[in-house]
């Protein structure tokens, strides 16, 4: 089989392994972000602005994993 | 590196290039904002007794929502300092991300220099402004917090934040792009991509946008309160 092939067959099945197992921890941690955040708010509305605000924070900060998967995804494609 | 650049210089054997796109693209979303501020300052009143205009009014409204929402829970004086600052990264992070849905327009924020120099910004503001509120012995004090062998872990973890910061913005910027040109590439109906877009172009960059300038305002006062 050519070599080059085989290294790009190899490039893509990484990018899609990388991205695929990439986003599941992000995907589970923000479900359990918006589920807290839902809860609290539904116990407390008059707390839903700051909530929000520390959801949205918290979500970025759990979605890290996700873009580092994502770049090394990119780099697999575009760079390698 | 056989592209254009309006500008190439070598620091240490690594090739630096200005890309005009960019580069283009991030002037004039400068002009473009400076226009826009033009045009409100234009609608307010010069006679403070005068009633106000309704451009006065929503830009009241507008700022006044903006302040709650990202210096809710900021000190008021740092909440002050800190106002143009923050509201000039997220007007300009918010219109560089909005660009990409011009046709023909690249998003800058879809280049990992420039999300990383706002990054990078951010990263000196927050030594600024710990400087400033404790002093430079209480602010590098705070490295030896809670326990003085934490000191490499301290420093690691505010690459690593900066880092993050920087590629979260770019990961999304490019990813909602590259999802929209796949599926407008594959699948090539109208309808698709414009959702899409709609989602990716229009949400996402007010949520990244808000993201971003969130985090300046969290790490800034991690270290100046």
């Amino acid at each position: 089989m050519d070599p080059q092939a085989l290294v790009a067959a190899a490039k893509y099945l990484a990018a899609g392994i990388c991205m695929g197992i990439g986003a599941i921890g992000p995907g589970v941690g923000e479900g359990i972000i918006g589920a807290h955040a839902l809860d609290a708010m539904a116990r407390q509305p008059e707390m839903a602005n700051t909530l929000l605000r520390t959801m949205v924070i918290a979500d970025a900060i759990a979605e890290t994993t996700g873009i580092y998967s994502l770049v090394v995804a990119l780099v697999l494609l575009f760079v390698v | 590196m056989g592209k254009a650049a309006l500008l190439r210089f070598t620091v240490g054997g690594i090739e630096v290039a200005l890309d005009p796109v960019v580069a283009g693209v991030g002037f004039g979303v400068t002009v473009a904002l400076a226009l826009l501020l033009l045009w409100v300052r234009r609608g307010l009143p010069r006679d403070p007794e005068a009633p106000p205009s309704r451009r006065a009014v929503a830009v009241a409204w507008i700022t006044e929502l903006f302040q709650n929402q990202v210096l809710g829970g900021v000190s008021p004086e740092l909440a002050h300092r800190l106002f143009p600052l923050v509201a000039a990264l997220f007007l300009y992070v918010l219109l560089c991300n909005w660009a990409g849905l011009l046709p023909f327009v690249v998003s800058p924020t879809q280049n990992v220099n420039v999300t990383l120099g706002l990054a990078l910004l951010v990263y000196g503001l927050t030594h600024v402004y710990g400087v400033r509120a404790k002093g430079v012995r209480g602010h590098l004090k705070g490295y030896l917090e809670p326990f003085p062998f934490l000191l490499p872990l301290n420093v690691i973890g505010d690459l690593g934040r900066t880092l993050s910061h920087g590629f979260r913005l770019f990961g999304n910027i490019l990813g909602g792009t590259l999802l929209v040109a796949v599926v407008g590439g594959l699948f090539a109906p109208l309808v698709v991509p414009a959702a899409l877009n709609l989602w990716f172009g229009l949400f996402m960059g007010l949520i990244q946008a808000l993201v971003f300038t969130l985090l300046a305002v969290a790490y800034i006062r991690a270290t100046a309160e």
